[in-house]
């Protein structure tokens, strides 16, 4: 690293706000150490950063919170981390307008925080809301169980700032809710992981806050027929708002808290709902969400009770409100430290049997594995973890790329979300974008010539 | 661009008659002139050849010959648009997709259907009807418009307000690419690898490459529709209602408004059972659970009331609902009751200042010795002043436009948008600025760039001409031949 750009650095956003050294330590993604992380606390900043980085060739690492660093592959060189934590403002929410304008560091929870106390919400509901900031959110296209409903973050984004590679701030899309002037930049940012531009600020559209919501959860002896129950429900007038499949590791660990495959009952159970005990002791958990007026849920409830008895389902009881965050995570938090996790997008019709097919394979090469779902749009989750000692990831490998041929076949996709260096250099943090790729190369020649932004990180080597 | 000799246009009639049949070609003048505008009959253009293709195949073929010879492209439905964003360059081809137009697959248990681009709008929702699903977005022109078109503009409807507009609702796109080349972006399930370049597709306006397999999501029909008509003496207590329903917590299906002008030309028109003597009308819909309808209905009755509504009542049944919807979908027809001609304008602002933006646009209309009816998406901001214009009289169509683009001055200065569902076309190019720094044009060029390389496919759209608008002046009004015949009349 030039001492010459440092300089330039602290000259621009002031030494307190570029940190070197053993400070870089929470900024460590795959065992590499960046150069330097700097917060800027403005957009002149975040856009001066990104000229001095350009002219010195040194690639730039977006980061919010810093949920997502570990997805894909690290920079093929260190590069600065630019934090985006002090542009953190709520910048607009006028309720009559149902839109919200906020800076890319402000947190979930801070800004649905806000947001709540004037009657709305931000219909997404992506995992560690305490530390998933707004833009990196955005960047990573992260959501959770509500998206069955409420879409993700392309349904949701009306406008976006962003500073490009070559430090021009940009603008797409707008703060009104119908917009179809121009190109839709929004849609290109979503997702992209900081490859094209550093999400600054967000144009977003809004709830109201329900005047009511519950989560159910249910219990069935088999998988496949907690899948028939997700096919009657969603064929049904019933309007869930998330619909959750998991398997009894990942049910235990949400329901309960802790992580470790099953738990011992009678201990960590003890003073769990009764809900949660009954759920961690089923072969398949199913969770779905309603919202809207208090006669509208309770209907919806009894409704969903009486549709799922007929396939099997038992033991209707609302899920406490402590558990609902944790249905977002996924299947990771169901083990102390697991060894890798996949997400996929698959049809809804595929979810159960990716589930236990999956679930199989690892178990014929002796891997413990979790799973949940939102069985509803067809996007699984998997957490894997080597049974006692640490091996070689060689079977690891081997499991995860069974499984990501196993979405292939079914025309669905696997994302590798999580895994140690090793064995991301086996198996392919991406799915095969097929001839899409090459378009997605030459967007990224086009909006980062020099290829400074995150470079390496993405699908098709962007 | 060098015009075609009429021996290389021989040769090529030949080439595309090989690729897509002997009856899949026209390049007669006479019928080149059915293809040289779209809804906004202000601007045209004539085409070398419409082609008609009938598979994606076909569509690369024809766009492979386009590439070679350097002719530019253009796609095209129904020809519903209203901006102008189908029209050829002079010269080159247009590609009609409307005979592609069929349901490939519908995917109950996965809640989608796959379609060709030139599948009719409403076909859809009439094809999954009898299993209880439809197709979301409801443009006006649903009838008539295709899919196809839909994805281009990224059309929207009434409904849009709870359910999004067209790109809320595709999951993937097989697309001839510029060069001809087949791609599919995203596909039947979520969570494809890569940016979202079906995202980024839909509302292009043509101008990446031109879709052939369209991957749609369909939705289960609601259990209970409820339309509330509001009554008010002045259009601010209707335009304040609007914020007020939402504020209270709810998001309706639909929130349409219609000025008074506009009821009294559909009440002469049809008998909708519009007061001919209201300031303006709300017509709200609700839809979902049968259980809490109701409640919900009240509530909107009681913001409209306390907005200032006269009268507020609830359809009793399909049919008095359908004689309310009628009104509002038969309004722009109705029009030609009251002026030989109008032009509709499309903006959106914030919904909370809806009062300040009508009230400008009335004033901005009066200024030009104009008259306008408001008939829109109230719920949505999306505004559709329809200036009201004999097109006989000496400089009236200058008025138009110069009023139109103040209204679009206005709809930016409030932080809105110059396009909520009619897309730029030709159009609105030059009024980009308006919201546009040349740094976001210059990333959308670059991002159109990497789909069309060349520029061939759809040229000459959505981005300002070097001249502004302004220099340029409005396009003087000439009757089109078929109007003349007294064959059509403009709307």
């Amino acid at each position: 690293m030039q001492d010459a750009l440092l300089e330039r650095l602290r000259a621009v956003i002031g030494p307190a706000n570029v940190l070197t050294g053993v400070e870089l330590s929470p900024y460590v993604v795959d065992g590499r150490t960046p150069e330097a992380a700097v917060f800027p606390g403005a957009l002149e900043e975040v856009a001066a950063v990104i000229a001095l980085c350009g002219a010195a060739d040194v690639p730039v690492v977006p980061w919010g919170g810093g949920t997502a660093a570990s997805v894909g592959m690290p920079a093929a060189r260190p590069g600065v981390v630019l934090g985006l934590r002090r542009l953190a403002r709520l910048v607009e929410h006028e309720p009559g307008d149902l839109t919200v304008t906020a800076e890319a560091g402000v947190t979930i929870a801070e800004l649905q925080a806000a947001l709540g106390g004037r009657g709305q919400w931000l219909s997404l509901d992506p995992a560690d809301a305490e530390r998933a900031t707004l833009g990196g959110v955005l960047a990573a296209n992260a959501a959770g169980p509500r998206r069955h409903l409420y879409g993700t973050a392309r349904d949701l984004l009306i406008g976006v700032t962003v500073v490009t590679a070559d430090a021009a701030v940009v603008k797409g899309g707008g703060k009104v809710v119908k917009n179809v002037a121009g190109y839709d930049l929004p849609k290109l940012f979503i997702g992209s992981y900081g490859t094209l531009g550093v999400i600054v600020e967000a144009n977003l559209k809004l709830r109201p806050v329900p005047d009511d919501e519950r989560l159910v959860a249910l219990r069935f002896e088999r998988l496949k027929d907690a899948a028939a129950a997700v096919r009657a429900l969603l064929a049904s007038d019933l309007i869930p708002n998330a619909v959750e499949l998991l398997d009894p590791t990942a049910a235990a660990a949400i329901v309960t808290g802790a992580a470790g495959g099953t738990p011992g009952l009678g201990t960590t159970l003890a003073g769990v709902h009764p809900a949660a005990q009954a759920a961690v002791t089923a072969a398949a958990t199913l969770v779905v969400g309603f919202d809207g007026l208090p006669e509208q849920v309770e209907w919806q409830c009894a409704e969903l009770t009486r549709l799922a008895a007929s396939h099997g389902g038992r033991d209707a009881t609302p899920l406490p409100r402590a558990v609902w965050p944790r249905l977002a995570a996924g299947a990771r938090p169901a083990f102390p430290v697991a060894t890798a996790v996949m997400t996929f997008g698959v049809l809804p019709a595929q979810v159960a049997e990716l589930m236990e097919q999956g679930a199989g394979v690892a178990r014929a090469r002796g891997l413990q594995t979790a799973w949940t779902a939102h069985a509803g749009v067809g996007v699984v989750n998997a957490a894997l973890v080597s049974d006692g000692e640490p091996r070689e990831p060689g079977p690891v490998a081997a499991v995860l790329s069974e499984w990501r041929e196993m979405a292939r076949a079914g025309g669905g996709h696997a994302t590798l979300e999580w895994a140690p260096l090793a064995v991301k250099s086996q198996v392919p943090v991406w799915g095969d974008p097929g001839a899409a790729g090459r378009i997605m190369q030459r967007i990224k020649a086009q909006l980062d010539p020099k290829g400074i932004l995150n470079p390496g990180r993405f699908v098709a080597g962007i | 661009m060098a015009t075609l000799t009429s021996g290389r246009k021989t040769v090529l009639r030949r080439e595309l008659e090989a690729i897509v049949g002997p009856g899949g070609v026209l390049s007669d003048p006479d019928e080149l002139l059915v293809y040289e505008s779209d809804g906004l009959t202000l601007f045209r253009a004539l085409a070398d050849f419409v082609v008609f293709p009938t598979s994606a195949e076909h569509v690369a073929e024809v766009v492979r010959l386009a590439a070679r010879e350097g002719l530019p492209f253009v796609a095209r439905g129904a020809g519903t648009g209203l901006s102008g964003g189908c029209l050829p360059a002079e010269g080159g081809l247009v590609i009609s997709m409307m005979r592609l137009n069929r349901v490939l697959a519908v995917d109950y248990e996965n809640q989608l259907a796959v379609v060709e681009p030139g599948l009719v709008n409403l076909h859809l929702s009439w094809t999954v009807g009898p299993k209880g699903y439809y197709y979301a977005p409801d443009p006006s022109s649903q009838q008539a418009c295709t899919l196809g078109g839909n994805i281009a503009n990224n059309s929207g409807g009434p409904h849009t307000l709870k359910y999004g507009v067209t790109t809320n609702h595709v999951l993937g796109l097989e697309v001839v690419m510029p060069d001809g080349e087949i791609v599919w972006l995203g596909g039947r399930t979520r969570e494809t690898p890569g940016y979202d370049l079906a995202g980024v597709f839909v509302g292009s306006e043509g101008t990446f490459g031109i879709a052939t397999k369209i991957v749609v999501r369909i939705l289960k029909k609601p259990q209970a529709v409820k339309t509330v008509l509001a009554v008010f003496d002045q259009v601010d207590q209707a335009s304040g209602a609007v914020s007020a329903i939402i504020a209270r917590g709810l998001v309706p299906a639909a929130v349409e408004m219609i000025d008074q002008l506009t009821i009294q030309a559909v009440e002469d028109a049809f008998g909708c059972g519009y007061p001919r003597d209201a300031a303006a009308a709300l017509l709200v819909e609700l839809d979902g659970l049968r259980v809490g309808m109701d409640a919900q209905a009240e509530r909107i009755v009681q913001a409209c009331r306390d907005a200032g509504a006269r009268e507020v009542r609830t359809a009793r049944d399909e049919a008095e609902r359908a004689l309310l919807w009628k009104g509002r979908k038969s309004a722009f027809g109705a029009y030609g009751r009251v002026s030989p001609a109008y032009m509709v304008m499309d903006g959106v602002i914030p919904r909370t200042k809806l009062p300040y933006v009508l009230r400008r646009v009335n004033e901005i209309v009066a200024a030009h010795g104009l008259r306008v009816g408001n008939v829109f998406h109230a719920g949505d901001g999306n505004l559709h002043p329809n200036i009201l214009y004999d097109p006989r009289a000496p400089g009236a169509e200058a008025r138009v436009v110069a009023a139109g683009a103040e209204i679009m001055k206005v709809c930016a200065e409030v932080g809105g948008s110059i396009s909520g569902e009619h897309g730029i076309g030709l159009e609105k190019a030059d009024f980009m600025p308006f919201i546009f720094s040349a740094a976001d044009l210059a990333v959308m060029q670059r991002l159109k760039n990497a789909f069309n390389p060349t520029g061939l496919c759809n040229p000459g759209k959505v981005f300002p001409t070097k001249k502004s608008c302004v220099e340029v002046g409005p396009v003087a009004y000439k009757p089109h031949v078929i109007e003349e015949k007294g064959l059509a009349q403009r709307f």
